[in-house]
């Protein structure tokens, strides 16, 4: 499968007098057209200057890029003419409504005007937002504001998307409706660059995640390939009835309000379950979910702020 | 998608200028405020024949404002609103955006120059082919604001550095230059402040619109040599807009 996005050795260092932060230290990725990548990672992370190199705001220090094939430093009007991106924190104007925020939008990348109405209409259908289209911004909630934002990129024809935080202030009703925008895109062969802190807006829409800590890609892959990288693929929750020495000795065993939560493998796992059994006690088990993953990885809560 | 040149400057002149101005008229006034304050403290306290070069400065300085408008949008656009960094990933070029945004702040100092046009035909004494000499003028003028305004706005982080900037760009292009008296009575003060004049293009621009109303003799060598000067700080500002400004972090 051709590469939407070929990432090597990519470095990004910011300097200021007396000092310096490295904000990607060496990342490689890809990104299979056609495909959901999510990009997960604590704030601070390197995700938004990732996605900003990515997208040609931004120039790397080191290494290299290819969008759709064409290099975002050397070759970046071709790149231009086939993405779209919504950054993080972006807002419309206060003094337009979502059908001229789409409209203007897409006439500036170049529609016509019949194309830029028609396009306009459906995305804002597509999000949820046709009883709004005529509400200038400033009366709208915030929740919609983002919704008009990502209808503006949804709208255009770019083969590459990136999302810098879609969601991030939406309720989980609004969520929803952009994800479904963001699954019909996909289905439309287009791929998705989207980066998010929510894990299971990840989990939820992407083919693909690549987690990103410090500036260094741990792991990518599939949700199945992550999950083989974690050292303890099973979740047992559990309440009273086991001694805590002996719980501790299965597996990374932590507290969670009044159960106990534990990391640990599959013989373990077994063997945890023949004990609950024969004691009566009851316990749940399953497979690890993306945030287990993140913290076996990161070893912290991904709401934990990264160093900027 | 391949760009569209003057479909994304339509577009982007209809969201910054005719959408706001028809939501918010007050918008038009705006531009209008500092030209009719320096219009009107001459007509108070200014000797007879005053209000004139008064006209003459508003013409200039409602020009003029083209360019700290500019940057304070671009800024705000920028740092705020992160709606460049959206044309940044498009097919919109650097310089198609910075053309449609200029055109755009021209279109807000439209108004004001219509009322100070009209003023000037009731108070100035054109000269033969004046009118021709001060549209050419106020042309020259815009493309270089616009490209100071571009320029700084690309190196500025916040919308209130704009605020920091403005007013000292503004002593330096329209109270020190003679754009609302006649130079020499910048010669009585100190003759530094005369070279310190001829260092903004402003003073050029005055002059000519000044010759043009028949406020001040304007011969055709001075005239040549007033544009020349002109047309070359708004080459150089422009040549530094192409190069220097910052379309893409680096």
């Amino acid at each position: 499968m051709p590469q939407a996005l070929l990432a090597r050795g990519l470095c990004r260092r910011y300097s200021w007098s007396g000092g310096h932060q490295d904000a990607l230290r060496g990342v490689d990725l890809e990104v299979p057209t056609g495909t959901v990548l999510g990009l997960i990672g604590r704030n601070g992370a390197g995700k938004t200057t990732f996605l900003r190199i990515a997208s040609t705001s931004l120039l790397p220090t080191a290494g290299s890029m290819q969008v759709l094939g064409h290099d975002v430093v050397t070759d970046a009007v071709n790149v231009r003419e086939r993405i779209a991106v919504i950054p993080q924190e972006s807002r419309p104007f206060y003094w337009m409504n979502p059908r001229e925020l789409v409209y203007y939008y897409l006439t500036m990348r170049g529609e016509t005007h019949r194309v830029a109405r028609e396009k306009a209409a459906e995305a804002l259908a597509e999000l949820g937002l046709t009883r709004w289209e005529n509400t200038v911004v400033s009366r709208l909630s915030g929740g919609l504001r983002r919704r008009a934002m990502v209808a503006m990129v949804m709208a255009s024809d770019a083969e590459l998307l990136f999302l810098d935080e879609p969601t991030t202030g939406l309720d989980p009703i609004a969520r929803r409706s952009v994800w479904e925008a963001i699954r019909k895109a996909a289905k439309a062969n287009r791929t998705i660059f989207l980066t998010t802190h929510y894990l299971d807006e990840a989990d939820a829409l992407s083919d693909r995640l690549a987690l990103l800590e410090s500036g260094k890609l741990l792991a990518s892959g599939t949700r199945d390939d992550l999950a083989a990288l974690a050292r303890r693929p099973y979740r047992v929750e559990v309440s009273d009835g086991f001694p805590e020495e002996e719980l501790r000795s299965y597996g990374d065993l932590s507290r969670v309000g009044e159960r106990w939560m534990l990391f640990t493998g599959e013989k373990e796992a077994r063997e945890l379950s023949r004990r609950a059994l024969e004691k009566g006690i009851r316990l749940s088990l399953g497979p690890v979910s993306l945030e287990d993953i993140f913290l076996q990885m990161v070893g912290q809560d991904i709401s934990v702020e990264g160093e900027e | 998608m391949r760009e569209h040149k003057l479909r994304s400057i339509a577009a982007i002149i209809s969201m910054n200028a005719f959408l706001p101005m028809r939501r918010q008229p007050l918008f038009l006034i705006n531009t209008l405020a500092s030209p009719f304050s320096f219009l009107f403290f001459l007509a108070v306290v200014g000797r007879p024949g005053a209000l004139i070069y008064g006209v003459a400065g508003g013409l200039v300085l409602t020009v003029l404002s083209v360019g700290s408008s500019l940057q304070s949008d671009l800024t705000h656009y920028k740092a705020d609103l992160k709606y460049q960094e959206m044309a940044v990933a498009s097919p919109v070029k650097a310089s198609t955006y910075v053309t449609g945004m200029a055109l755009s702040e021209f279109v807000f100092a439209i108004p004001g120059m219509a009322v100070f046009a009209v003023l000037s035909v009731i108070y100035g004494h054109y000269i033969f082919l004046g009118g021709l000499v001060i549209f050419a003028t106020l042309i020259l003028l815009w493309v270089f604001a616009s490209a100071l305004g571009f320029t700084l706005a690309t190196y500025l982080a916040d919308v209130r550095e704009t605020f920091m900037i403005s007013p000292l760009i503004s002593i330096f292009l329209s109270v020190v230059p003679p754009v609302y008296y006649p130079l020499e009575s910048l010669a009585r003060i100190s003759p530094y402040l005369v070279w310190l004049a001829y260092a903004a293009p402003t003073t050029w621009a005055a002059q000519l619109v000044q010759g043009a109303l028949g406020i001040i003799p304007l011969s055709l060598f001075q005239g040549l040599e007033d544009a020349g000067v002109l047309l070359a700080a708004a080459a150089i500002l422009f040549f530094i807009a192409a190069t220097k400004a910052k379309w893409r972090e680096t």
